[in-house]
């Protein structure tokens, strides 16, 4: 049977919007200014971070779109108009649009040591650590912006193609892990052709378009995690080898070979922060709160502490346990190594299952905060879109805790699908499968318990 | 097997976690009777927090909420009943209700007071909280659904 | 112009855009107002906290609450008080019909140092300054408002004397002088000395005092000092006088708290309720202690805040918490 297959650029109008460089540079333009103008309120606008556009419009508006519209729905469609990689990028071409010319930077290759996801595991933890106040100060979302910014700015002069994204963005790390889940992909039609073919122009760049800035090959992309969606393959092609396609849900999570044990980390390390958020942020514990918020005191010593133990230690050890159970109940001879980094595929579907119910969570709850920064988006109390704090919300309490139930049910479903799928017998899957059905239950506990 | 007789089997073995699944969702789950009491519960609200976090009563208990606020001004808006309570230190808010609609709520401060205040959460529930059992089931039906549709 | 030139002037407009509007706008939006942003006590208070102002001339501010709730009103003006929600700024203002120094202070409680969230206005200009209304009434009296208080030889009265009961009793008042500078223990005991009220037991005498106290104010003024009471002292003295307001504890036991922050020293907030220590106090010394402050027990000098009549409105309020007032008995 194969798999339902739509190749969304067939019609000659989808696929000359998508060649044409102007359409995503005009989107991509008109989101850095945006981006700009959040960094300037976030550092200079109002100081009450509900107030405040920059801390609204990033960490609940594109945070809650990110997750349940752009990942699950197009994987790293959201990477396709990121404004972050931008200046740097622009700058190592020498160009915004036209063919590149001398352009600066010294295109380092990326040293080997730091290839793979480790440098994203750091960050996230990172962020994880701070997250209180990078979701709550505007003037920290503001620097943590610009750092962004900077950083990549920094690693597109240093090395070549887009370093930054590819190892170094933590948002690039979670998008990539998540993406193998979603329906769009862009693939090459037919790998003969690419074989046939000796130039290599997807890779080395032409006239119409640049060498895969993600360095890729195109043709041995298998999967969604490390293709950022820019269409530069699509436009670099001189055969029309390249189409953006739409396929069932999930189809790059099972890999037998191949995965990677700094993905493991990556999708435990993720799974583990929804946890911990979910609890300090929509629990009812105040003293774990304020430990999170008071960076440096000793109490958020603590809370650093435990999330490291939980994320690094407590998660990975119970999950190798549980992969360990499972080949001795099925005697399976694959080392345990590799079967920690296969079976860690299952925590795709897990985990962003977990991060959509937790955005459910507040989304929907704080969404007219959305309104109210876009209707007075530089906190001088001005009222654009007719804004009222009186006006009645439907209480969406009902519909968010049926939705958290239904997604965490289908994200069990999918997890224990792959779990079967990347063990070597159903046996062998158990206890990975235990694993998963706590950790839901643990979060359905702390979401709706 | 036939291809034909093994793909209707399929179906119908989908048919049944379906109905599983709704049954888990609309069983009627037992309510055991307890005369409706008057209850006064105290929360006091402080940065970030309520006290007690939760709070349980029963099915049609009235309660009378107090919101005490012990630094600045906190709100309390109680999910799935829509009341709202705004606290100054010194005045205490107060609001009667019976108690209804059974579950668990959440209830939220609605009077920015720093910033965690989208954090400042507690509970209430009311009688038993079964939609968390029933999603609960629906979990584990997912599961061995899932095992059970890659079975060889 | 190639393609190149023309996305370099889109970038550039798009740009130039986004922080040329938003700085236009700040800039316009802060033209000829003063922004006055307003934090708990300890993370700053009011920023600016000193304003100039001329008479005649409308002083244009605009309030911002950075953190919690604030809300903004000038002292001894009747002036509505401003709610302060953050990030929600309010456009507000001020003229001032004479020169002199105002203070300008939050009226929502924001932590327990609140009321150190204070802010003056100097206004200059002609005329004559607004006048005090001659020297407070602890002052013209001479009272120590420190002085120890030794307790009184009055038996104390049980329960709240009803005031209505108290004046269906035909009971002989003596000559008093200034009726506010009398404790009412001083009262009840003119009252016994009296050979006229000898038929009265010592219950009735209280009552006569609830009467007396009773007929030295207003419904209007208690309803007034009720609001304010609540709005202003009820967070330390407790909803209903007993002392047990939600910051009680930690000005009874400072060292245990941080509120506060380091060098303030506090005591456990005065109990309305307790009839040893208000009733051997008189209303001008309460009047006095409420004004110019508690002086190291953490109790506000609320002179610069209320007027004449409203502090006199809140005294007379306080004695609801000894004697009853209501119509009826």
């Amino acid at each position: 049977m194969t798999p339902i297959h739509l190749e969304l650029t067939q019609p000659p109008a989808v696929r000359a919007a998508l060649k044409n460089r102007w359409p995503q540079w005009l989107a991509q333009a008109g989101l850095l200014a945006g981006f700009v103008f959040t960094i300037l309120i976030g550092l200079f606008g109002p100081a009450a971070g509900n107030a405040n556009f920059a801390v609204i419009a990033v960490w609940i508006a594109w945070w809650t779109a990110l997750k349940l519209v752009f990942i699950p729905l197009g994987g790293r469609a959201w990477c396709s108009l990121c404004p972050i990689p931008l200046p740097g990028e622009w700058l190592q071409r020498g160009a915004l649009l036209g063919p590149a010319s001398r352009g600066w930077g010294l295109g380092r290759v990326w040293p080997r040591r730091l290839r793979g996801a480790w440098l994203q595991v750091a960050g996230f933890a990172l962020i994880g650590l701070f997250s209180a106040v990078i979701l709550t100060e505007p003037r920290v979302t503001g620097w943590v912006l610009l750092g962004l910014i900077a950083l990549a700015v920094v690693a597109s002069l240093v090395f070549e193609r887009r370093a930054f994204c590819r190892y170094l963005c933590p948002i690039g790390g979670f998008t990539g892990l998540y993406a193998r889940l979603a329906p769009l992909a862009l693939r090459v039609k037919d790998p003969a052709v690419c074989a046939a073919h000796t130039e290599k122009l997807c890779y080395t760049g032409c006239g119409a378009g640049y060498g895969c800035p993600w360095g890729n090959f195109p043709a041995a992309v298998r999967d969604n995690a490390y293709c950022g969606l820019c269409f530069e393959c699509l436009r670099s092609c001189p055969r029309d080898n390249l189409a953006v396609s739409l396929r069932p849900f999930g189809q790059d999570v099972v890999a037998r070979a191949g995965a990677r044990l700094d993905e493991a980390w990556l999708a435990l390390l993720m799974l583990g922060s929804v946890l911990v958020y979910t609890a300090v942020f929509l629990g009812p514990w105040g003293w774990l709160k304020t430990a999170a918020y008071s960076v440096g005191s000793p109490a958020w010593l603590g809370y650093a502490a435990g999330f490291g133990l939980i994320n690094l230690g407590l998660l990975p050890a119970l999950f190798l346990l549980a992969v360990w159970a499972g080949q001795k109940l099925s005697g399976s001879r694959r080392s345990l190594r590799a079967a920690f980094a296969g079976q860690a595929r299952t925590l795709a579907p897990l985990g962003l299952a977990a991060w959509v119910a937790f955005t459910i969570a507040f989304a929907f709850v704080k969404f007219p905060l959305v309104w109210a920064v876009f209707a007075d988006p530089l906190g001088l109390g001005w009222n654009l879109l007719g804004y009222s704090a009186d006006t009645a919300w439907p209480d969406v309490s009902a519909f968010s805790r049926l939705a958290q139930a239904a997604v965490l049910a289908l994200g069990m479903y999918g997890a224990a699908r792959v779990a079967v799928r990347t063990a070597d017998r159903v046996r062998a899957a158990l206890p990975v499968i235990g694993f998963c059905l706590a950790a839901t239950l643990g979060l359905l506990w702390l979401l709706i318990g | 097997m036939t291809p034909a007789a093994l793909s209707r089997s399929r179906a119908l073995g989908w048919a049944a976690w379906l109905a599983a699944a709704i049954l888990i969702l609309a069983l009627p789950w037992p309510a055991f009777a307890r005369t409706p009491a008057d209850r006064v519960i105290r929360v006091e609200g402080r940065r970030f927090e309520y006290a007690p976090g939760t709070v349980a009563v029963n099915m049609g208990d009235r309660v009378t909420l107090e919101l005490v606020a012990t630094d600045v001004v906190h709100g309390l808006h109680l999910d799935g009943y829509n009341l709202t309570l705004t606290a100054e230190p010194g005045q205490t808010a107060r609001l009667t209700f019976v108690a209804d609609r059974p579950g668990t709520f959440r209830f939220r401060c609605s009077t920015t007071c720093g910033p965690l205040h989208p954090f400042m959460i507690g509970q209430l529930t009311v009688g038993t909280n079964d939609f968390f059992w029933r999603a609960a089931g629906l979990i584990g039906l997912a599961a061995l659904a899932a095992v059970w549709g890659l079975r060889r | 112009m190639t393609r190149e030139t023309l996305a370099r002037l889109i970038l550039g407009g798009l740009l130039a855009g986004a922080l040329g509007l938003s700085l236009a706008a700040y800039g316009l939006a802060r033209r000829d107002v003063i922004e006055i942003h307003g934090r708990m006590a300890e993370a700053g208070g009011w920023t600016p906290a000193a304003l100039d102002a001329t008479v005649g001339q409308p002083l244009r501010l605009r309030l911002v609450a950075d953190d919690v709730v604030h809300g903004f009103a000038v002292g001894q003006m009747d002036w509505p008080a401003i709610n302060l929600l953050p990030g929600r700024p309010v456009e507000t203002m001020l003229t001032f019909d004479r020169p002199g120094r105002y203070t300008f202070y939050c009226t929502r409680w924001c932590g327990l140092g609140h009321w150190r969230m204070r802010g003056v206005i100097e206004v200059a200009g002609p005329g004559a300054a607004a006048a005090p209304a001659g020297p407070p009434l602890y002052v013209q009296l001479g009272l120590d408002l420190d002085a120890p208080r030794p307790a009184s030889a009055a038996p104390l009265p049980e329960g709240r004397p009803s005031a209505s009961r108290g004046a269906a009793l035909a009971v002989e008042v003596p000559e008093l002088g200034e009726p506010r500078g009398e404790s009412p223990a001083a009262v009840w005991q003119a009252l016994r000395a009296q050979a006229a009220n000898e038929s009265f037991d010592d219950a009735e005498l209280w009552e006569a005092v609830a009467w007396l106290w009773r007929s030295q104010t207003t419904p209007a003024a208690l309803a007034e000092g009720e609001r304010l009471y609540a709005a202003n002292c009820a967070a330390c003295h407790g909803e209903a006088g007993a002392g047990d307001g939600v910051f009680a504890p930690e000005l009874a036991h400072p060292a245990e708290h941080t509120q506060m922050g380091a060098g303030h020293q506090t005591q456990a907030p005065t109990a309305f309720t307790d009839p040893a220590g208000m009733l051997g106090v008189s209303p001008a010394v309460l009047h006095g202690k409420l004004i110019r402050g508690g002086m190291g027990t953490g109790m506000p000098a609320w002179g610069p805040v209320f007027t004449d009549a409203q502090a006199w409105a809140l005294i007379d309020y306080l004695w609801t918490f000894q004697f009853d007032y209501a119509a009826s008995p």
